[in-house]
């Protein structure tokens, strides 16, 4: 895969790992490790939406956070674009990062200071990058609150005073209030009643065009991946096994997985009878993947040669189409046409 | 704010009514001619006069709802009966009393809220580590420590061994002075009084009583407090807006200081609460291990000499002032978190 960072590149990722020991006996000795994330590489480019999806489990949001170095990463290097300039976030570097890349949490209820007054939680972050006017910055609160679609007289309220959509909202601006050029996504609109998910996604879409935003978006749903990114990267026990740009990768899978992934996505038109794939078996626990592909256990198509060799991730036709499947060329998959999304 | 504060003052009436009603429900367990004790301003009354006619004087052979609205006028005058071993009106020995415990209970609770707080939150950001352990094996024996037991191993060895602290609430001779002379007695708390009088020889004095029944109260609430600020802490760290206020690019300690230590201070306060209710339980024991003249003595002392009258009153306004210390307790909630004053 292309490892180049050209100036069209605004975050780097490379080798990211994130392994989670666990512990046994009164002296927590360490017996294993789950592997969360194992050696994902990936480039986002300016101004596009990269979804990330997967089932529960797969290390999407761990991900994430890893980038944002919410967790600690075990290993791996990431890297910034700001101003034509590659900085590495680190742990050490992470702190006069943040107002470059931000990201909005997945449990719109939970993640709001409940003591705090909507202006000081979205104001909070200015104040601590070293915006000293209080006006200032209650200003700034204002115009973020009306770009997300609240109206600032909602500001000296308190976070339980507002519904789902209208708290991710919040999120949003608070996420917004630094003028990030990254903006994580995880799942933002996953805790969400179905039409306020509509209304919140074409905010993010409308936020994006206004302010110039790049979106890493980790989501399960694939009709809303499907909606709101430029490319898709599909994960499964903490790898990427397929990446492409959207149509691409929901019109022409190359990976069994992604595939299985499509065939489950509910069609409104019930006279379209689509075969759906049925998965064998349970996620394996990441604890102790499968030897070889770590798919191969729950692949309709896997041979001797996926038992051994772990696959890795190419671009065989050089189209910007990564699989991490050794039949990728051979195989002939299915999947959904594009239609037309809300 | 106003509005909440308001509302509670609305109830407080009601549970007064309560309180009163319990007591008067106490009372109607003892026969007329133990009550009568209740009704008499002072031992003068008994002279000359038959048990029978200060029954029908005092309207202690009238039907229950009399009997209660007429206790209840009494009550409002501040009139509780005399008692036969405080060998003054119930009133007054709670009035020459409360200020002692008053003064215990304060130089207790202030240390316990600060420190118990401060602990805990060293003990939560150290989880898992040394000063963890140290701290959390300082709370579990406070927590398991009886007061009587600590206040007596304290008693043997800071006076019987080292002479330092002497039980008591004041030594004779600074007694003396307090009460004849020109010595003022501003607020009844000796440690205030000796300093507006300029006397810092008593003040002294009275710090040297106060110590170790200070210390016997208040640890089982260090303990508990440190307990609780700990658990409550550790559980707001792990929450989602902790990881929020993270992301904001905030320092450490802002985190733990404006996110994690006043969310969790929510279950602290409702602790704090009930820990005054316990300090207040807890005066009994230690005044009569310590001999400390307060009003838990009084109750003591009452107690076991069957005083009727001491015992009912002593209770009626232990029971007014839990009320009034929940109230206070209701008021610091809402003002910790928003939710509550907005129901």
């Amino acid at each position: 895969m292309t490892t180049a960072k050209t100036d069209d590149i605004l975050l780097d990722v490379q080798g990211l790992r994130k392994y989670f020991p666990i512990t046994k006996g009164l002296f927590r000795r360490t017996v294993g490790h789950v592997k969360a994330v194992e050696n994902v590489s990936f480039q986002v480019r300016k101004g596009e939406t990269l979804g990330v999806v997967g089932e529960s489990g797969c290390g999407k949001t761990t991900m994430g956070l890893s980038i944002m170095h919410l967790i600690q990463p075990t290993d791996g290097q990431v890297h910034l674009n700001v101003n034509g300039e590659w900085l590495q976030v680190n742990a050490r570097t992470i702190g006069n990062l943040r107002d470059k890349m931000q990201i909005v949490f997945q449990d719109p209820f939970s993640s709001l200071d409940p003591r705090m007054r909507i202006r000081d939680i979205v104001a909070e972050p200015l104040q601590a990058h070293g915006m000293k006017k209080r006006r200032e910055r209650y200003d700034r609160v204002e115009s973020l609150l009306e770009a997300v679609g609240l109206g600032s007289h909602l500001m000296n309220r308190f976070p339980h005073e507002f519904s789902g959509g209208q708290r991710q909202r919040i999120g949003i601006a608070r996420a917004l209030s630094l003028n990030p050029s990254l903006v994580v996504c995880d799942e933002p609109v996953s805790a969400l009643d179905v039409s306020v998910q509509a209304q919140v996604l074409n905010l993010l879409d409308d936020l994006q065009s206004e302010f110039g935003l790049t979106y890493l978006f980790v989501a399960h749903d694939l009709s809303v991946v499907q909606h709101i990114s430029d490319r898709v990267a599909v994960m499964y026990l903490g790898r990427i096994v397929e990446m492409a740009e959207v149509e691409q990768l929901f019109g022409n899978p190359k990976h069994p997985y992604t595939e299985a992934l499509l065939s489950a996505i509910p069609d409104p038109d019930p006279d379209i009878v689509g075969e759906e794939i049925i998965l064998q078996g349970d996620v394996p626990s990441p604890a102790a993947p499968p030897p070889g592909c770590h798919f191969h256990p729950r692949c309709r198509y896997a041979k001797d040669r996926c038992r051994q060799e772990i696959p890795e991730l190419v671009d065989e036709e050089k189209r910007g189409h990564l699989v991490a499947c050794h039949y990728a060329r051979d195989l002939d998959l299915t999947g959904v046409t594009p239609r037309e999304t809300a | 704010m106003i509005t909440y504060i308001a509302r509670r003052l609305l109830f407080l009436p009601i549970v007064l009514i309560g309180v009163t009603l319990l007591v008067f429900v106490a009372m109607s367990f003892l026969s007329p001619y133990q009550l009568v004790s209740a009704y008499i301003k002072s031992p003068e009354e008994l002279k000359n006069q038959s048990l029978d006619d200060l029954v029908r004087k005092y309207g202690l052979d009238q039907p229950v709802h009399v009997r209660y609205v007429s206790w209840v006028k009494n009550l409002l005058k501040g009139d509780l009966g005399y008692s036969v071993s405080a060998n003054m009106s119930v009133t007054e020995a709670v009035a020459k009393r409360f200020p002692a415990t008053i003064e215990l209970a304060l130089f207790a609770i202030i240390p316990v809220v600060l420190g118990g707080i401060w602990l805990g939150t060293i003990s939560a950001k150290h989880y898992n580590r040394p000063l963890d352990h140290v701290t959390r094996t300082f709370a579990i024996i406070g927590w398991s420590l009886p007061d009587f037991v600590f206040g007596l191993i304290l008693l043997m060895i800071f006076y019987g061994v080292l002479g330092w602290f002497p039980p008591g609430r004041l030594s004779m001779w600074a007694d003396t002075v307090v009460l004849t002379g020109d010595f003022v007695r501003y607020t009844g708390l000796n440690t205030v009084d000796s300093l507006l009088n300029g006397r810092p020889d008593i003040f002294w004095d009275s710090v040297r009583h106060l110590i170790a029944p200070v210390i016997t109260l208040s640890y089982l609430w260090w303990a508990y407090l440190l307990r609780i600020t700990r658990s409550s802490m550790l559980e707001v760290m792990n929450k989602d807006y902790v990881r929020t206020a993270r992301a904001k690019g905030l320092t450490e300690k802002v985190v733990v200081n404006r996110h994690v230590r006043r969310n969790a201070m929510i279950p602290v306060a409702t602790v704090s609460g009930s820990m005054v209710l316990g300090l207040l339980g807890g005066v009994v024991i230690v005044e009569t291990v310590f001999d400390y003249k307060g009003i838990g003595l009084l109750t003591a002392t009452g107690a076991q000499q069957l005083d009727y009258t001491l015992i009912l009153g002593t209770t009626l306004f232990y029971g007014m002032l839990l009320v009034l210390i929940n109230l206070v307790v209701d008021v610091l909630y809402a003002v910790i978190d928003p939710r509550v004053r907005l129901e």
